[in-house]
C-alpha cells in the first residue's frame, strides 16, 4: 500500500515529466553528456580525463563538484550591462529550453502525459525548441561587449541556417505518417520499422541540424575561443556561467528526445504490458531516455574528431547541403506514406 | 574614444556605456585581438573590420620585449649564450649555434667534427620539437584539441631525448666557443632510434587526423596566399617562404656546422597557402629525422674524440681532464668567462625551426661585446600581419596566425 | 662565390659612389656617402639584390657618429644568395637623418622603426615612423645608445631600513 502510493506520487505525470525528468534529469544528463566528453576525448588524445576525484567512476565525481563550485561561486555583475536582460536571460533561456518536454509523451497510456492531449505535440515541441537562440542573441546584447556582440551577431546568422533543416527533418516524420501526434508516430514505428531506417536522409539532416542548433564541434562558431573571448558569454560567472554552459547540453538532449521518438521509435519494440506505472510508465521512459542519451554521446564525440569550420563555410553548408538533404527527407517521406509502408 | 565611462546600468535609451566604440569610418570598427585574449599569444593585433572582413592589420608588438641587445653589451662574452637562447626556448640550440659561429669567427678558431656533429644533433632534436609545438597551437586555434595533446604529448619523446644528452629539458646552452660543453651518453644512439622510429608511425596518425581532414582543408586551403615575388620581396623566412616556391634554406645556401656533409632535402610546395605551409613542416620533420640518424651513426663510428679543441684541452688541469675522461663534461677554466676576442665585426647566421636568425657581432677587443644585433625570423614574418592579412575574414586571422608559426617572444627579444 | 670576387662585384656595380670597401668575417661591407645611400640601394637592387636581412645602427660616442648598416642578400638570384652585402653609412651623431630605403626595399620597413625608437635616427619618407616595440616614453630616451646606462636597482630599493 505504502510503496503503491509512493510510486503514485513519483511517477505523477507533471511532477515525473518536468521536474523529475526535466529538472533532474536534464541535469544528470548534461553531467552525464559533459563527463564522456571529457572522458572519451581524453583517450582518444592518449591521456586519462578526470579520474582522480573518483577512480572507480572514472573522475565523475570531477563534474558534480564542478557544478557545486559554479553555484557558491561569486557572480559578477559588471556595472555598464543592462542589468535585467543579463540576468534573467539565462535563466529564461533555461526554462524554455527544457519546456518542449512537456509535449514529448513517453508512453502510449494516456494516463500518465503532462497535458491532456498529445494531438498537436509534435508541432508544438517543434516550436518551443526555436526560442532559446533568439535568447542567446539577447544576452550578448545586453552584455554590452564588443566580443558578445560579434557572438551573438554570428549566432543569428547561424539561426538563419539551420532552422529551417530543422523543421523540415523533424517534420518529416509527421510526413510520414500523415500525423502531428508523437503517439502515433511511435505506435507507426513498432516494431522495428524505425524512421531512421527507412528514411536516412531526415535523419542525416535532422542531426545536422542539431549539431548546428547547440554548437557542438564542428560548428562550434559562436562561442569560438580564439577570435571571440567566449562569445555571448563572455561577462558571465558563477551560476549564471553555469546555466548557459549547461543549456547547450539541456538543448541537445531535449532535441535528442524529440529525435529518438520521431526517428529512433521512442519505446519500439516494447508495447505497455499493463496499466501499472512500472511496466506502463517507467520502463517506456526508461528506454526513451537512454537513446537519447546515446545520441548525446555521439554528438559530444564529435569533439575529439574535427576542429571547427569558418562561418561562412557552416553557412554554405547549411544552405547547399543540409536544406536539399532536408527537403529530399520530406519528400521520400511523403512517398513512404504514399505507399503505405509505415 | 568611450563614449562615457563610468556607465551606469542601462536607461539612457539606445547609447550603450562603456562599450569602447572608435567610428573610424562610416562602416568600419575596430577590436583588439589584445594580449589578454585566449587566441592572440602575448602580442596584439589591431583590427580593423568591415563586417566580417578585415580592412587592415596591424601587428602591435613588443609586450614582451626584454631587452637582449642592450643586455648583451654589459655580459662578458660567454655570458649571452644563456641570455639569447630564452628568445625561442624551445628551439634553444638553433639559437646559440650562429652566436657562438659568429664568435668563432673572430677568434679564428673552429670546433673539432665530433662537437660539430653533436651540435647538429641537437639542433635537428630541437627542430622537431618546435615544429610540434607549432603544430600543437595551430591545432588549439582551429578549435581541433586532438592535434593540441597529441603534438604536445609527442614532443615530450624528443624534450626528453635532449635531456638525456644535454643534463636540461629546454634551457640547453649546449654550445660554446670551440665546443660543446659535454658528450653523448652511452645508452643514446639506440634511445634516438627508437625515438624516430616512433615518430615517422606518429606522422601517419597526423596526417589522417588533421591534414586530410576534411574541416582542416576547408579552413586552410587557399587562405593567406603569398605569391613568390610577394614573398621575395616582404623579406620573409623559413617555410613560410619554402611553402611559396622560393628553396631558400641557409643549411643548403651557406651551410654550416658540418651540413655540407650530410644528406637530407629541402621541400618546396608551390602553391603559398596556409595548407602548404603546414605540408612544408609536415616534410622537414622527415628530413631532420633522417639528419637525427645519420648523426648518430657517425657519432657512434667516431668514438673518443674530444669536443672541445685540443689546445683548449691541454691548458686544462689535472682534476678538469679526469672529469672530462670519466663522465664527459667539460668543466671551464675561469679564465674563459672573461675571454678577449680580437676586434672585428662578423655575420653568422643559421636557419632555426621557424627561419632564417641573423647575427651582427662586433668586438673591440674587450670582455664584452660591442655590439650584438640579432635579427629573429618571426620579427621578418611581422610583415605578413600587414600585407597578407587584410581582405580575409575575421575567423581566417587564427589560421594565418598559426600558419606562419609566429612566435612573440623570439620577435620581440 | 669568393669573398674577393664579391669585393669586385660590389666595386663595379656602386662605382663612383664608394667611400670604402672591406671584406668582414662572413659579408663585404661597402660604406656610401649619405647623399648617394638611395641611388647606391636603387643599383644594389637592380643587380639582384632583393631583400633586406638585417638594419642595423651602431653608436660610436668617441668619434660622434651612427653608422647604418643595412646587410642584404637575394632570394631569387641563385649565385647571390650565398653572399650578404652591408651597406653603411655614416650619420652625425647629434643629428642622424637619413632617407628610408622602404621604397625600394619593403622588407626594410619594420627594422627601420626600430632603429628610429632604439638610436633616434629619423628617416624621411618612411611611410609609418612609429615606435614598434617600446612605448613612446621610453622611446625618446634612445635606449640602445652607449650613453643611455641600465641603473641597477638593489632589491631594499625603497624599503625602510630598521638597523642603519
Amino acid at each position: 500500500m505504502v510503496l503503491e502510493t509512493i510510486l503514485y506520487i513519483v511517477a505523477y505525470p507533471p511532477l515525473w515529466q518536468l521536474l523529475i525528468l526535466g529538472f533532474l534529469g536534464s541535469l544528470v544528463v548534461a553531467m552525464v553528456a559533459i563527463w564522456f566528453e571529457r572522458k572519451a576525448a581524453a583517450r582518444v588524445q592518449r591521456r586519462i580525463g578526470p579520474y582522480w576525484a573518483s577512480p572507480r567512476l572514472g573522475g565523475f565525481i570531477n563534474i558534480v563538484a564542478d557544478m557545486v563550485r559554479y553555484v557558491m561561486q561569486q557572480v559578477i555583475i559588471p556595472n555598464t550591462v543592462d542589468r535585467a536582460a543579463f540576468i534573467l536571460a539565462p535563466i529564461v533561456a533555461l526554462v524554455v529550453s527544457i519546456l518542449p518536454l512537456a509535449f514529448t509523451p513517453l508512453t502510449p497510456i494516456s494516463l500518465y502525459w503532462p497535458v491532456a492531449s498529445m494531438e498537436f505535440s509534435l508541432l508544438i515541441a517543434l516550436a518551443i525548441t526555436t526560442i532559446p537562440p533568439l535568447l542567446v542573441v539577447a544576452l550578448g546584447w545586453a552584455a554590452n561587449n564588443k566580443f558578445a556582440v560579434i557572438g551573438s551577431m554570428r549566432e543569428s546568422y547561424v539561426i538563419t541556417a539551420y532552422e529551417l533543416v530543422a523543421v523540415l527533418a523533424i517534420l518529416s516524420g509527421a510526413a510520414a505518417t500523415l500525423s502531428f501526434n508523437l503517439v502515433d508516430i511511435v505506435e507507426a514505428q513498432q516494431p522495428l520499422k524505425w524512421l531512421a531506417i527507412l528514411n536516412p536522409l531526415a535523419f542525416l539532416a535532422a542531426f545536422l541540424a542539431v549539431l548546428m542548433s547547440t554548437s557542438a564541434f564542428p560548428f562550434e562558431i559562436p562561442e569560438s575561443e580564439h577570435e571571440v573571448v567566449a562569445g555571448p558569454f563572455t561577462e558571465y560567472s558563477g551560476v549564471l556561467y553555469a546555466l548557459n554552459m549547461g543549456g547547450a547540453y539541456i538543448r541537445r538532449f531535449v532535441y535528442a528526445v524529440l529525435l529518438s521518438l520521431v526517428f529512433l521509435g521512442g519505446w519500439a519494440p516494447y508495447t505497455p504490458v499493463s496499466e501499472g506505472p512500472i511496466a506502463g510508465f517507467i520502463v517506456p521512459s526508461l528506454i526513451v531516455v537512454a537513446k537519447a542519451t546515446l545520441l548525446v554521446l555521439a554528438m559530444s564525440f564529435l569533439r575529439a574528431v574535427y576542429g571547427r569550420y569558418r562561418l561562412d563555410q557552416a553557412l554554405e553548408a547549411a544552405w547547399r547541403l543540409a536544406i536539399p538533404l532536408a527537403l529530399l527527407g520530406f519528400g521520400w517521406s511523403l512517398a513512404l506514406a504514399y505507399a503505405n509502408v509505415i | 574614444m568611450r563614449e562615457s565611462h563610468t556607465g551606469t546600468s542601462s536607461g539612457e535609451g539606445w547609447k550603450l556605456p562603456g562599450m569602447m566604440v572608435r567610428r573610424v569610418e562610416r562602416e568600419v570598427y575596430e577590436i583588439f585581438i589584445g594580449p589578454q585574449h585566449p587566441g592572440s599569444g602575448h602580442m596584439r593585433i589591431i583590427v580593423r573590420l568591415d563586417g566580417d572582413v578585415i580592412v587592415e592589420a596591424d601587428p602591435d608588438i613588443g609586450y614582451v620585449h626584454r631587452t637582449m641587445e642592450k643586455l648583451s653589451e654589459v655580459r662578458e662574452w660567454l655570458k649571452p649564450i644563456p641570455l639569447l637562447e630564452r628568445m625561442t626556448i624551445i628551439d634553444a640550440c638553433n639559437i646559440t649555434v650562429p652566436y657562438v659561429n659568429a664568435l668563432e669567427k673572430l677568434m679564428d678558431k673552429s670546433p673539432p667534427p665530433r662537437a660539430s656533429y653533436l651540435r647538429v644533433l641537437l639542433c635537428e632534436i630541437n627542430r622537431v620539437a618546435s615544429h610540434l609545438y607549432g603544430f600543437g597551437i595551430f591545432g588549439v586555434f582551429l578549435g581541433h584539441s586532438t592535434m593540441y595533446m597529441w603534438a604536445f604529448g609527442d614532443r615530450e619523446v624528443f624534450v626528453e631525448l635532449a635531456e638525456v644528452l644535454t643534463g636540461a629539458r629546454l634551457t640547453h646552452t649546449y654550445p660554446i666557443p670551440g665546443g660543446v660543453r659535454r658528450d653523448m651518453p652511452q645508452d643514446f644512439p639506440e634511445m634516438a632510434r627508437r625515438a624516430v622510429r616512433y615518430m615517422r608511425r606518429r606522422l601517419e596518425e597526423y596526417r589522417k587526423i588533421f591534414l586530410d581532414n576534411p574541416v582542416i582543408v576547408r579552413r586552410l586551403e587557399g587562405v593567406g596566399v603569398i605569391p613568390r615575388n610577394l614573398a621575395a620581396e616582404l623579406g620573409i623566412v623559413g617555410p613560410n617562404v619554402r611553402a611559396s616556391g622560393i628553396k631558400y634554406d641557409v643549411r643548403l645556401v651557406e651551410p654550416y656546422e658540418v651540413y655540407d656533409e650530410l644528406d637530407f632535402e629541402v621541400p618546396v610546395f608551390e602553391e603559398g597557402d596556409a595548407l602548404a605551409r603546414t605540408w612544408v613542416r609536415v616534410e622537414e620533420i622527415k628530413q631532420s629525422l633522417n639528419i637525427i640518424e645519420q648523426a648518430v651513426d657517425w657519432l657512434e663510428r667516431h668514438k673518443g674524440e674530444p669536443v672541445i679543441p685540443k689546445e683548449d684541452f691541454d691548458k686544462l688541469p689535472k682534476l678538469h681532464k679526469e672529469v672530462y675522461e670519466k663522465t664527459g663534461r667539460v668543466k671551464l677554466l675561469p679564465a674563459h668567462a672573461s675571454m678577449k676576442i680580437p676586434a672585428g665585426k662578423a655575420i653568422a647566421r643559421g636557419e632555426m625551426g621557424r627561419g632564417e636568425i641573423v647575427y651582427y657581432v662586433e668586438s673591440d677587443g674587450g670582455t664584452t661585446p660591442y655590439r650584438v644585433r640579432v635579427v629573429t625570423p618571426s620579427a621578418r614574418n611581422a610583415v605578413i600581419f600587414k600585407y597578407i592579412v587584410p581582405g580575409h575574414r575575421l575567423m581566417d586571422l587564427p589560421a594565418i596566425y598559426g600558419s606562419i608559426d609566429y612566435f612573440p617572444p623570439e620577435s620581440d627579444r | 662565390m669568393k669573398a674577393e670576387d664579391v669585393k669586385t662585384l660590389v666595386e663595379r656595380i656602386l662605382e663612383g659612389m664608394i667611400r670604402g670597401v672591406e671584406i668582414r668575417k662572413g659579408y663585404v661591407e661597402v660604406v656610401v656617402d649619405l647623399e648617394n645611400v638611395v641611388e647606391a640601394a636603387r643599383r644594389l637592387k637592380e643587380a639582384g639584390f632583393d631583400h633586406v636581412k638585417s638594419v642595423t645602427a651602431v653608436d660610436y660616442p668617441k668619434e660622434s657618429k651612427i653608422r647604418v648598416t643595412y646587410h642584404v642578400s637575394s632570394y631569387l638570384n641563385e649565385e647571390l644568395a650565398r653572399v650578404i652585402v652591408g651597406l653603411s653609412v655614416d650619420l652625425p651623431r647629434d643629428n642622424p637623418v637619413m632617407e628610408s630605403l622602404t621604397g625600394i626595399w619593403r622588407s626594410a620597413e619594420f627594422q627601420e622603426r626600430e632603429v628610429y625608437e632604439f638610436f633616434g635616427v629619423t628617416f624621411r619618407g618612411h611611410p609609418d615612423l612609429r615606435p614598434l616595440l617600446l612605448i613612446p616614453e621610453l622611446a625618446e630616451k634612445r635606449v640602445l645608445r652607449k650613453d643611455f646606462v641600465v641603473r641597477e636597482e638593489s632589491i631594499y630599493e625603497g624599503v625602510p631600513h630598521r638597523y642603519e
